[in-house]
């Protein structure tokens, strides 16, 4: 078990966790990129890294000899593909969010909140706004 | 309603008096019958009726026949006649089978639904605030009870392996009380006290006194509260010889006859006053079934006979008083002898039995009573008690039956209206009044019956023949010594019982802060109020929140789990190759811009770091397929990100302002990536099994004709999967497509030539096509396969993008869109699996046909259909992407 590999795992978890924590939307898919990252290498360790070797029957054989876990392979190779797949729809989202609220800010997605009038959830405290607009 | 309908529903309950007198005097006891259910559970539909269940049974019957007839006459012409015969008859139904039933979910059914009933009869007046609410609180209080003792049931079931009450009943005294049988113990006792009002349940019963007075006399005095002390009775021969079981029982019994007693002294309503009257002889009754020896169980079959006889017909005169002058209050009632002299009649009878004066069932009962508690050592505590209940159950005989109908009147006169009731009013509860009269005469009649009942409470002891004095042989000394205290102070409180009234009004009222009814009302109110704050803190509506509240639930269910086994973790080893270890450095350095580095670019930056960094390590780790895979990913996922900027910063948004160190963030993402940590370490400390592996390794080129055994994996052995996933890709742009026709695209650039990049674009173009198709082709025995190749070529769509624009890579695609070349390539995966069937072998089994020197097939086609899919669905994510315009902002209608 590699001590680099496990840091590595460790810092995109953290990293893509911190990322989807935050105020700001983009910020918020690309934590989940991060930690779409993080899952894959996860897998890799899971399938055990020993070997270097790819996994290919070497020509004239007829079995795999000693070369890396092909099944966590195939796994990665999915997720890879499909995660991409993911994150291009989050920001389908996210673009098409920012065209509705004309702001970056997860905060100011209230429309399923109820109306401020409700006893029951008093609407969120004022939140901070940059006045300055990038020109 | 009709006389004749009437008929038919006081029928009823007829038949089914002389139903039980029949089989009880034609059979012997105990009687049982019973079906199988619930195998299963081993639950069955059995019924046993011994001496209680047969006791309890003629009261059911006997006082509901009383009532039906009372009914009649009490609601007649009311619009609810029928609804209340309809109920009144479901809920005698469902008592005969509570006291027969020999199951202790048969039991428990029958008695949730007569809380169900009750609850229905005490809100009869439905559209009245106050009967709603009294309803409510029995209904919750009743109901409460019943879930304890389903508890306690099931415990009870399961411990002792069976869910019938007579099998567990004879084998619980030569069982150990373990933990779990006194819990279950307990529940059950508080289930019997919700339903029979002790304290501290005891605040429903008098608040139910809403219900029409029928129903009070059925349910709250004669039947529906008994079945607590049923049930306790029932229990009382196998639980009887534990001492946790008599002191609970004394105990509470006493308080709730002492309590219930004072309370009465404070109400003004008669029926209040008979209710909180009820509520202290259920009291007595309970203390009864918890004491030791041999005249208890006889005393308890007494009380509960005595009790009917003389409470029912006293509701019934409280309801006469009602229809014949209007009111209950007894300050304005008095000297009613006149105008109504049979109600005074039935009052001065069940009076009579009440107070215990010779004569009566009461004094017999009575005699029973104090036979029993003389035969044990008893606390004084519990026999002062007794004595203060005795005494102010004779005060309450008095106003019920000598204020009311003798005294002159102290506020106010005689009410002016003050008539008789009919026949069908009267002659229920004088019948009864004159049973109480007749067995206290001759109590003889009833011997045989309390025998039974007092021995279905005591088996395995001699039976008890019950010996209850007959009036010829009383004995003066022996009535004077036990009726001298109770009259004499019953006496002084009656007389003195308006001072008493004010007087204790204001000690009691303060003492009744405290008590479980406010505590009751204190739980109702914060309930709306508990719900909403708990609303308030965990659905705040902020994303990042419940985002925290999401990753923070894991961690600790991560964390938690690995707790509970602490189970042993691999240690990581350093491992010095430097391929590994610099891919590794550039993904801690790539994640670590991102999240640090306040520049929007540094995302960009930070994930292209971190993917091109994991792609490297694949290098490095033996997969090159994923690597190939991950490298052109990469490449498009920046970018994309890199246009995605572009375009925020175009639009001039409102920008979020945030800290650069979120301290609650870093704890809850440190924590997380720990457990996630530890969780891998955990499973890699399991030994690996390789089965799987070896199985691929060895069948990949003699079953599937392929050397790649990652390709043949995802395109020959888990086809299907690889089927599935590019539907799902492809179904996910569709998703997004319907999105993306709102957004408007930039409009075309003008034609600013960038001479090198026009020049090399095509040949590029062409370059990188030509490679995916390479890879297609050599994918199945050599690195490669249909999803590198469908990765570059959307790496050559973007390519075209950047340098002119969407629409001309739109264009540039076989078939001219995205969309149809992505539904293209799922199609040729769908055919690549047909000529299987064709050939009568499963699905996607991959034919091959020997064709020179390359061998020609099915995963060719399939292949094929995944490079076409992919491309064209990711292709199309990153055309959107690209050219997307985001402001200015358009004000579209919010739903």
């Amino acid at each position: 078990m590699s001590l680099a590999l496990i840091v590595a795992m460790w810092a995109c978890f953290a990293a893509g966790l911190y990322l989807a924590l935050s105020r700001d939307l983009l910020r918020i898919v690309v934590g989940l990129a991060l930690l779409g990252s993080g899952v894959n290498l996860l897998l890799l360790a899971a399938g055990r890294v020993g070997s270097a070797q790819p996994a290919i029957v070497a020509a004239g054989q007829r079995a795999l000899g000693d070369a890396a876990n092909p099944v966590p392979q195939a796994l990665m190779l999915t997720a890879v593909v499909i995660g991409f797949a993911l994150m291009c729809y989050a920001f389908v989202l996210v673009v098409t969010l920012l065209r509705r609220t004309g702001s970056e800010d997860a905060l100011a997605l209230r429309a399923a909140e109820p109306p401020p009038i409700e006893a029951i959830k008093p609407p969120l405290p004022a939140r901070d706004v940059d006045i300055g607009r990038t020109p | 309603m009709q006389l004749s309908e009437r008929a038919l529903w006081c029928a009823l309950p007829l038949l089914a008096l002389g139903l039980v007198a029949h089989a009880l005097t034609s059979h012997p006891l105990p009687m049982a019958a019973g079906i199988d259910w619930i195998p299963a559970l081993g639950v069955s539909l059995s019924f046993r009726i011994d001496g209680l269940s047969a006791l309890m049974l003629l009261m059911i019957t006997g006082i509901g026949s009383a009532v039906f007839i009372y009914a009649g006459g009490y609601m007649h012409g009311h619009p609810g006649q029928r609804r209340l015969y309809a109920l009144l008859s479901l809920f005698m139904l469902a008592m005969l089978v509570a006291v027969t039933a020999d199951d202790l979910f048969v039991l428990f059914m029958a008695w949730e639904i007569t809380s169900v009933l009750s609850f229905m009869l005490v809100g009869f007046e439905h559209e009245r605030g106050s009967s709603r609410r009294a309803a409510q609180q029995a209904m919750l209080v009743t109901g409460g009870g019943g879930l304890a003792m389903l508890a306690g049931f099931t415990t009870l079931a399961m411990t002792m392996g069976t869910s019938s009450i007579s099998t567990i009943v004879e084998r619980l005294p030569s069982t150990e009380p373990t933990t779990a049988l006194t819990v279950a113990m307990l529940l059950v006792i508080v289930g019997a006290f919700t339903k029979s009002a002790q304290w501290p349940f005891h605040f429903w019963l008098p608040n139910a006194m809403s219900a029409p007075t029928p129903v009070s006399a059925y349910l709250h005095s004669a039947t529906m509260v008994k079945l607590g002390v049923y049930l306790l009775g029932r229990f009382d021969p196998g639980f009887g010889g534990w001492p946790l079981w008599s002191s609970v029982l004394l105990a509470s019994g006493s308080i709730t006859a002492v309590w219930g007693m004072l309370l009465a002294l404070r109400e003004r309503d008669l029926k209040r006053i008979l209710a909180w009257s009820t509520v202290a002889t259920l009291g007595t009754l309970v203390m009864l079934v918890g004491l030791r020896g041999e005249g208890a169980a006889a005393a308890v079959g007494a009380l509960l006979l005595a009790h009917a006889l003389y409470k029912a017909p006293l509701f019934f005169v409280a309801g006469n008083i009602d229809h014949g002058t209007g009111t209950r209050i007894i300050d304005e009632l008095g000297g009613l002898r006149r105008a109504m002299p049979w109600t005074a009649l039935i009052a001065a009878l069940a009076g009579l039995s009440m107070a215990g004066l010779p004569m009566s069932f009461g004094y017999v009962a009575k005699d029973v009573i104090y036979e029993a508690k003389g035969a044990v050592d008893l606390l004084g505590v519990i026999k002062g008690a007794n004595t203060i209940f005795g005494a102010i159950a004779v005060a309450v005989a008095g106003v019920a039956a000598v204020r009311v109908f003798w005294s002159a009147p102290r506020a106010g006169v005689t009410p002016s209206n003050a008539h008789e009731v009919g026949p069908s009013l009267l002659l229920p509860p004088l019948v009864l009044a004159l049973c109480g009269l007749l067995l206290g005469i001759a109590p003889v009649y009833a011997e045989s019956l309390l025998d039974a009942a007092s021995f279905a409470m005591m088996p395995g002891t001699d039976p008890v023949h019950v010996r209850l004095t007959s009036l010829a042989a009383l004995d003066l000394k022996h009535v004077a010594a036990s009726l001298g205290v109770t009259l004499g102070i019953g006496a002084l409180v009656y007389r003195y019982w308006d001072p008493l009234h004010r007087r204790l009004q204001r000690p009691m009222g303060r003492l009744l802060r405290y008590s479980s009814a406010s505590y009751y009302d204190k739980l109702l109110g914060n309930l709306p109020r508990a719900a909403a704050a708990l609303t308030r803190r965990l659905q705040h509506g902020a994303l990042p929140g419940y985002m925290a509240l999401c990753a923070g639930a894991m961690t600790l269910a991560v964390v938690g789990l690995m707790a509970a086994g602490l189970p042993s973790m691999a240690m990581p080893t350093f491992d010095g190759r430097a391929g590994p270890l610099g891919a590794c450095a550039l993904i801690v350095l790539g994640a670590l811009s991102a999240a640090l580095l306040r520049e929007r670019m540094a995302l960009m930056m930070g994930v292209g770091l971190v993917g091109y960094g994991s792609a490297l390590l694949f290098v490095a780790s033996g997969a090159p397929d994923v690597a190939l895979t991950q490298f052109a990913v990469e490449t498009v996922f920046v970018i994309v990100i890199a246009a995605l900027l572009l375009a925020f910063r175009r639009a001039r948004l409102e920008r979020v302002q945030e800290p650069r160190w979120r301290p609650g963030s870093l704890l809850l993402s440190a924590l997380f990536a720990t457990a996630m940590t530890a969780l891998l370490l955990v499973a890699v400390a399991v030994p690996f099994d390789d089965t799987l592996t070896r199985w691929y390794g060895e069948n990949s080129v003699p079953a599937a004709h392929g050397h790649n055994v990652v390709n043949v994996i995802l395109v020959d052995f888990r086809a299907i999967d690889t089927l599935v996933e590019s539907f799902v890709v492809l179904l996910s742009f569709l998703a997004a497509a319907a999105l993306l026709e709102r957004l408007p695209q930039r409009p075309a650039e003008g034609a600013t030539r960038r001479v090198m990049l026009d020049v090399v674009a095509p040949w590029l173009y062409a370059l990188i096509l030509g490679v995916a198709a390479l890879a297609l082709l050599r994918g199945h025995d050599e690195p490669g396969g249909g999803f590198v190749g469908g990765l570059l070529a959307v790496t050559a769509t973007t390519l075209w993008a950047v340098v002119h624009g969407r629409d001309a890579a739109r264009r540039r695609l076989p078939l001219g869109s995205p969309t149809a070349l992505a539904a293209l390539g799922v199609l040729l995966t769908v055919l690549a699996g047909l000529p299987a069937l064709a050939l009568g072998q499963p699905f996607m089994t991959h034919q091959w046909v020997d064709l020179g020197p390359w061998p020609l097939s099915t995963v060719l086609l399939f292949d094929l259909g995944v490079l076409l899919a992919v491309w064209g669905a990711l292709g199309a994510y990153a055309l959107a992407l690209i050219d997307a315009d985001i402001g200015p902002r358009v004000d579209e209608a919010t739903p």
